[in-house]
């Protein structure tokens, strides 16, 4: 029996050296990427200054077109970031502000993402490669039910986010494989067109207190940013469509925008612009806030 | 509880610690634990179903020295009878009623008449079909004498309940299973070193092989209207190595633990994909299974004896039974349908046990017709998963359809954000591994056991599925 009790023990040591390792390079390589996701590259930028910045989900990173502003020398970048919540919203403003980032205007989408608390599993896996080296993440997570094991156990974080950083993302990073996150300044057009369309049914959608949106609010109004709060366009299908007053209701300060583009041919699917509905859009949302500050 | 969750991992060294220094005084305690132990694992999943599980344990039981104790045959039978009818009852009702009730309500409906039949509102209780058959052999295995009965309730118990097996076997037999109980066991390092390395083997083959495939295979079967030949292709081979990877990663992983408290079980899989026909497959697959039905189905209707009618009818309600074994839907008929064809021709030309030696491959004529028998023989079985896999039988048609008539083989890339065929690569290094240490149960031991086993801890860690984690398939059998 003690053969075996030594035998397992030299089970457990392999698995713990195995688990150190394998932590300690998907991390070296993850944390010297900056061309995956916006993530990568606001991690690995500091002391920029920007103008505008937009943040969101895909219902940002599809519907503004940073190339706009820059032509009128307002410096963007969308960080809009697909299946993010505003809880992931509100730590990528917070790395901004420790990457030392100078931002005027923060442009948020507080739509159908102001529905809930919640927050995305998946958007959570990509910053988790990063818990280690920044405080602002740790802060960030501190309260969640498994942060002492996705900071202690080595290799934990990545089994757990395995379908986001697991061995085929490091792969890809490993190989320098380009994604398209950050092409137009992060604005990712949608060229194809679901047709018929199907409406987007927001019947079962509440606007709430939002903690991210809030948290959002208190950095900016400390670091002096403008914050321009909007809902972007949905379909004129959208079942429920009074969601967008009750938004409304709840944060007054918050800009209707759903109906700034209604005509179909501009609608990717109901709730996502195509590329001729985000040119659109974003020239009409640059008219409503920043005509007047163009720069010289 | 499942093999594959932290909360086995913590009750398997407690259970383990406790069998080897607490209850190591005697076989009574040792079994007591294990039968403790089992009923936990059990009734962790719902406490509820423990009592049917109790229950068809002590029907089996006393049903057995009943038999024992008539004194005429006519008691005998009505004993054997009474116990089959009751487990096989408990079968229908739970897994099978509501199949006959809306099937019987759809027939009518196509003749004219509107029945509407009354549907249970039941859950099927795990591993009724595995502790059913393994009740059922004991009693059958008393009824023709072979074996004597158990009068020990907590050895007859564990025969019928220890977890490693409980709950997606390999179904046990009395004659191999209960006289490992009736004796004390005794600490083997060897052995127990040996359920390890096929413990983490189990979990190879679980989380990286059908956890992964599992991944795409579902991305293709759910949308396969959308897919090209290519992807369906890869959609079958990919439910190929998933199923085999779950049900013998789970079998590893069952006989490996088993090891660890000194009781061999039964051999479940013998690398059925390197088959070169497919009565050899069925040998090699699910034997367990597959061995029951030969001996309390098969051998009982006649077997190979009589005419070629005979055999031909005996073929087909085995596979068919197996089929509807397997679960209460059409397609499963419709795979044991397909393999009863398949088996056909080699029964038909007395070939189904030609292919019964070891083999391997060299260049020269007969490796190429083994290699080419092979690949004909996992085609077949891949052609026969879809029916397995998909919903319907008219799903399964639609995806061979679509398959073979869409002629598009190019790379397609998923919502899933994968591309079809990158999996691929990760089965061709698991085959080759398959097939250098087919000689082995795993292939962790022997030469450089460090190495290999500090690779399998890697693949597990690195190219394991863990975030969206998996059921083991046969729990729902």
């Amino acid at each position: 029996m003690i053969k075996f009790i030594r035998f397992v023990g030299k089970l457990f040591f392999i698995l713990a050296i195995t688990a150190f390792l394998l932590d300690v390079i998907y991390t070296t390589f993850y944390i010297s990427s900056n061309s995956r996701t916006k993530i990568d590259y606001l991690y690995q930028s500091k002391n920029l200054q920007y103008d505008v910045v937009f943040l969101g989900s895909s219902r940002v990173a599809n519907h503004f077109i940073p190339s706009i502003f820059n032509k009128k020398a307002l410096k963007s970048f969308n960080f809009g970031l697909t299946r993010s919540r505003l809880e992931e919203s509100a730590l990528m403003l917070k790395l901004m502000i420790e990457r030392n980032y100078k931002i005027k205007n923060l442009v948020l989408q507080v739509d159908l993402n102001i529905n809930s608390n919640d927050h995305s599993e998946a958007i959570r896996g990509l910053f988790m490669p990063y818990l280690h080296q920044s405080e602002t993440i740790r802060n960030h997570y501190r309260k969640i039910a498994e942060y002492n094991q996705l900071l202690y156990i080595p290799f934990y974080r990545y089994m757990h986010y395995d379908a986001r950083i697991g061995f085929r993302e490091l792969y890809k990073t490993v190989i320098h494989e380009k994604t398209n996150a950050l092409e137009h300044k992060g604005f990712y057009p949608l060229i194809k067109n679901q047709r018929p369309m199907v409406a987007a049914n927001l019947s079962k959608y509440y606007p709430k207190k939002n903690i991210g949106y809030e948290e959002i609010k208190l950095i900016c109004k400390q670091n002096n940013i403008k914050l321009i709060a909007i809902t972007t366009p949905m379909c004129l299908q959208t079942i429920n469509r009074d969601y967008f007053k009750k938004i409304k209701q709840i944060y007054p300060e918050v800009y209707n925008f759903e109906n700034a583009v209604t005509d179909q041919k501009y609608f990717s699917t109901c709730g996502h612009l195509n590329k001729l509905g985000a040119i659109e859009f974003t020239t009409k949302f640059y008219e409503a806030f920043f005509k007047n500050q163009q720069k010289n | 509880m499942f093999f594959n969750s932290f909360h086995f991992a913590v009750f398997l060294p407690i259970v383990f610690v406790l069998y080897w220094f607490v209850g190591n005084k005697s076989k009574s305690t040792q079994n007591f634990l294990l039968i403790s132990a089992s009923y936990y694992f059990y009734a962790y999943w719902d406490w509820r179903f423990l009592f049917l599980l109790v229950f068809s344990t002590l029907l089996d039981y006393l049903s057995a020295i009943k038999i024992e104790q008539s004194t005429s045959e006519k008691q005998r039978k009505m004993w054997l009878w009474l116990c089959v009818s009751i487990n096989l009852g408990f079968l229908g009702i739970f897994k099978y009623y509501n199949f006959f009730a809306s099937s019987f309500g759809n027939l009518m409906a196509d003749v004219g008449f509107k029945v509407n039949p009354i549907l249970l509102d039941i859950i099927l209780p795990v591993a009724i079909s595995f502790y059913t058959f393994h009740g059922l052999s004991y009693i059958i295995d008393i009824y023709y004498k072979r074996i004597s009965s158990e009068k020990n309730f907590i050895d007859y118990s564990l025969f019928v309940s220890y977890f490693p097996l409980l709950v997606a076997g390999p179904i046990e037999r009395a004659t191999h299973l209960l006289p490992q109980i009736k004796v004390k066991r005794t600490f083997d390092f060897d052995k127990s070193k040996e359920g390890i390395y096929q413990i983490i083997w189990g979990l190879v083959k679980k989380i990286v092989i059908a956890d992964s495939c599992a991944v795409y295979a579902n991305q293709i079967f759910d949308n396969y209207l959308s897919m090209n030949s290519l992807s369906l292709l890869l959609g079958a081979v990919y439910f190929a190595f998933q199923i085999y990877g779950d049900f013998s990663g789970y079998s590893d992983i069952a006989l490996g633990t088993s090891k660890l408290f000194g009781i061999n079980l039964l051999k479940n899989f013998d690398f059925p994909y390197f088959s070169r026909d497919i009565a050899e497959f069925w040998r090699k697959w699910h034997m367990s299974l597959s061995s029951w039905f030969r001996d309390y189905l098969y051998i009982p209707l006649g077997g190979s004896n009589g005419s070629m009618w005979f055999k031909v009818r005996n073929t087909f309600i085995i596979f068919l039974v197996s089929g509807f074994w397997h679960g209460a839907n059409w397609t499963y008929l419709a795979w044991g349908l397909l393999n009863a064809i398949y088996f056909l021709p080699l029964l038909l030309l007395k070939k189904n046990r030609k292919n019964l030696s070891t083999f391997a491959l060299g260049l020269n004529f007969e490796s190429l017709k083994n290699t080419l028998n092979i690949i004909g023989t996992f085609t077949l079985s891949c052609l026969a998963w879809i029916f397995f896999r998909s919903k319907t039988i008219e799903d399964a048609l639609l995806y061979i359809k679509k398959m073979t008539t869409n002629t598009t083989f190019t790379e397609q890339y998923f919502a899933i954000e994968r591309y079809n065929y990158e999996l691929m690569y990760l089965i061709v290094i698991f085959i080759i591994i398959e097939w250098n240490f087919r000689g082995k149960t795993e292939p962790i031991s022997g030469k450089y056991s460090w190495i290999k086993l500090g690779l399998c801890v890697a693949a597990i860690l690195a190219l394991g599925v863990f975030s969206d984690s998996k059921e083991f398939i046969y729990f729902q059998f």
